[in-house]
């Protein structure tokens, strides 16, 4: 819950912090005194960094009253004393650098985040799409694998991906089982209506081709799902002296 | 009384496969009934019913035409009660009945005898990767296996220990249950009908006597007409499909395992009949015959029923999948390596005694009913939301378990069969001799021997009740198949036929 707070401060390890444990407790306390909030001289913190002695929370009392701190210490008030703490070098940390706090925005943020994928040095990033070469090759490509022409060339491109995500990966991936081609007789296929249109006929029929593949893999997705579930759940036994054929 | 001929003027034949049976058949019919039958199946229907005219009413059941009709007189059915060309006597519903019951009407009916009191009895394929000279040298020694995993037959027990607690979380979960516990695989889920589990399941709606009834049977086949067989593929009429299904060759092995929910349904559907009739006295509901006992379905106990009902449907998910988790130890034991290795998937799994709530069009117009089904298969078409992705384009398989000893079959579910019986279809081949008759008909050492005959294995709890099972005991699951292809109300594609069987 203080994350974001020991974030800013760069407190080493900010995710991992653990309030209830006692002696992380009382070193975060003595971290910020050393390095942000500084109330104490040097030689006057000894006492809040003799973290193993009983007379801790005596020290700690003192402290938080010095620093006027609205809550007085005990085991149930642990982490809005924290939250205080944090709060409290959090604003000194601001005081200390203003300006070069100022000068930051969202919108700055947002450009210092957008500018560095521009000058991401992987080359499709920067690939021109509209570029007369990359169409050509989109074309040539298509050719290649006998994918009909389509205007756009984008919709080109996303066809070109489709065939190749899903009949090239299966021939690597001999494991997926299925690599034979099975070619589906559509003049046989029945549509199950009729529109008195042979075009529409047949689009209908696609149509339905490409929901049953669909309904397939997510037929696969919950059949893995279960498989998943098996590992945890699954002991088949049997006890064949329970047997007992009867009489017929 | 009325002659026969008299009966003749309320059916009607409206296709070469379909007959329709008019208002007045018997009385106070809502709707048509109709049934499908060939030339075969025709005659053994109407045979039927000239007996139970002969008998003047007396003795026996009443005949499968009646009982469809005497189904059209409930509360609430709409669309028309329809019997398959498995159909045959059965209790207060005719088995190889199906009655759809409108949600939004009020006094709209719920009846045990519409699902049976096998609830979720159903039909369950593994496919392997194995051919038939692969397993012909160890066909004994695997049957035999299958046999030691799998216990068979009245008062048999099961091998998966279980105690009150895993009951009810197995009543209320069904096959999630199995998942959790790691009995079945993942995939097997997605190739189960309703994947597995009912979800308006309420285990405190079931009776502790049903519950004690079910907790020692789970992961044991039962008696009757329940067994488990090896089998390979026969035939294969429609490639693209079987392939679907993971059937590529002729003489592939496959293992089916037919069974219920074994004392435990029977159970819930005894309680809810005793209830019911209560309840039909104080709604003053009316029917023709006192096994037709129902309950609206919004009232307390239509209600119980439901959830019990659904909860008896989870245990039988339950049971067939713990028979797949032994078959699969029994197999991969017999052939030193896994069941994933053998490519063991579940290529589907029916229910064929069940009621649902599904979503039909009636006259174009989107309704809710609640569909009984009784010894009869739901057949959804093609891109169906409710059928597995991996039968989106063919439809949904329909396993068709034939008699003891003759074939198999998988068909797929077809738009017609949407439209004509809310898409459903057969379940078998249909008994066609009482239990009573085969016992005094058939010996058993001829049956038995006939089965060896043909190349066929066999381990049976009680060699002494195998005639009642005997092929001779049923209609021809062909003729049946046969007459649900030709009338379009599901498609054939593969045949099968046991080389091994283990029974009860």
């Amino acid at each position: 819950m203080f994350r974001r707070k020991l974030l800013a401060l760069e407190y080493p390890r900010p995710e991992e912090f653990n309030i209830e444990d006692g002696m992380e407790f009382r070193n975060l306390v003595v971290w910020l005194e050393d390095q942000k909030i500084r109330h104490f001289k040097i030689e006057e913190r000894a006492g809040l960094r003799g973290i193993n002695e009983s007379t801790w929370e005596n020290h700690l009392k003192q402290y938080l009253t010095e620093l006027n701190c609205p809550f007085v210490y005990e085991e149930s008030m642990k982490s809005s004393v924290i939250d205080w703490l944090l709060g409290y070098a959090v604003r000194l940390d601001y005081g200390d650098n203003v300006d070069k706090f100022k000068s930051i925005t969202p919108a700055v943020m947002q450009q210092s985040n957008g500018s560095k994928a521009l000058i991401s040095d992987n080359p499709m990033d920067r690939l021109d799409f509209h570029d007369p070469d990359f169409k050509a090759g989109v074309t040539s490509l298509s050719m290649l694998l006998k994918i009909p022409p389509h205007s756009d060339h984008l919709v080109m491109l996303k066809a070109i991906g489709l065939l190749i995500q899903d009949r090239m990966s299966s021939l690597q991936n001999k494991s997926s089982g299925s690599t034979k081609d099975e070619y589906i007789p559509i003049a046989q296929t029945q549509l199950g209506f009729e529109t008195k249109d042979y075009i529409i006929n047949e689009a209908a029929k696609i149509i339905r081709l490409l929901h049953i593949k669909e309904l397939r893999d997510l037929q696969n997705n919950i059949n893995s799902a279960i498989v998943n579930v098996q590992a945890i759940t699954a002991d088949p036994r049997t006890d064949q002296k329970l047997g007992k054929v009867g009489r017929g | 009384m009325r002659t026969y001929q008299d009966e003749l003027k309320f059916l009607e034949k409206m296709t070469p496969n379909c007959w329709k049976i008019k208002k007045g058949f018997v009385d106070n019919m809502k709707v048509d009934g109709c049934f499908y039958v060939n030339d075969h199946l025709e005659k053994l229907m109407f045979d039927e019913l000239k007996h139970s005219i002969g008998n003047k009413g007396m003795g026996g059941f009443l005949p499968g035409m009646k009982q469809i009709a005497n189904v059209a007189a409930l509360p609430g059915i709409v669309g028309s009660s329809i019997g398959l060309p498995d159909c045959h006597a059965g209790y207060g519903f005719a088995i190889g009945n199906m009655a759809a019951f409108d949600m939004s009407d009020p006094t709209a009916v719920v009846s045990p005898g519409g699902v049976g009191f096998d609830i979720n009895c159903g039909v369950r394929l593994l496919r392997t990767n194995l051919s038939l000279k692969d397993v012909l040298p160890l066909k004994e020694q695997l049957t035999q296996c299958m046999f030691d995993h799998i216990p068979v037959g009245v008062g048999s027990k099961g091998i998966i220990p279980m105690n009150a607690k895993n009951l009810e979380e197995a009543l209320e979960m069904g096959m999630d249950w199995s998942l959790r516990e790691g009995y079945a695989w993942a995939e097997d889920k997605e190739h189960c009908e309703e994947y597995g589990r009912m979800l308006q399941a309420d285990p405190s709606k079931v009776s502790s006597r049903a519950k004690k009834r079910g907790l020692p049977q789970l992961g044991t086949l039962g008696a009757g007409n329940h067994y488990a067989e090896i089998q390979v593929v026969e035939d294969i009429y429609d490639q693209y499909a079987a392939k679907k299904m993971g059937i590529e060759f002729k003489d592939q092995v496959c293992i089916m395992i037919h069974s219920g929910s074994r004392g435990m349904g029977h159970q819930v559907a005894t309680d809810a009949l005793v209830a019911m009739e209560k309840a039909m006295k104080r709604d003053h509901i009316k029917v023709n015959d006192r096994q037709l006992a129902c309950a609206q379905i919004s009232s307390t106990e239509g209600q119980d029923y439901l959830k019990g009902m659904a909860s008896a449907a989870n245990y039988a998910w339950v049971n067939r999948t713990s028979m797949t988790f032994l078959t699969r130890q029994a197999i991969a034991k017999m052939f030193q390596t896994t069941p994933d290795d053998l490519d063991m998937h579940v290529i589907y799994d029916v229910s064929h005694n069940i009621a649902k709530v599904e979503e039909h069009f009636i006259d174009g117009k989107q309704k809710t009913l609640l569909i009984h089904r009784k010894g009869s298969t739901r057949a959804f078409p093609p891109h169906h939301p409710l059928i597995p992705v991996d039968y989106q384009l063919t439809g949904q398989p329909v396993l068709i378990g034939g008699t003891m000893g003759t074939c198999s079959y998988v068909l797929t579910g077809t738009e017609q069969g949407m439209e004509q019986t809310f898409g459903t279809t057969c379940h078998g081949a249909g008994r066609a001799l009482s239990r009573a008759k085969s016992r005094r008909n058939l010996d058993y050492n001829n049956v038995l021997t006939a089965l060896e005959d043909k190349g066929i294995s066999i381990r049976v709890a009680s060699p002494k009740l195998v005639m009642e099972e005997a092929p001779e005991s049923y209609k021809n699951v062909t003729d049946v198949v046969d007459t649900c292809h030709a009338a379009g109300i599901s498609k054939k594609c593969i045949k099968l036929r046991p080389i091994g069987v283990i029974k009860g």
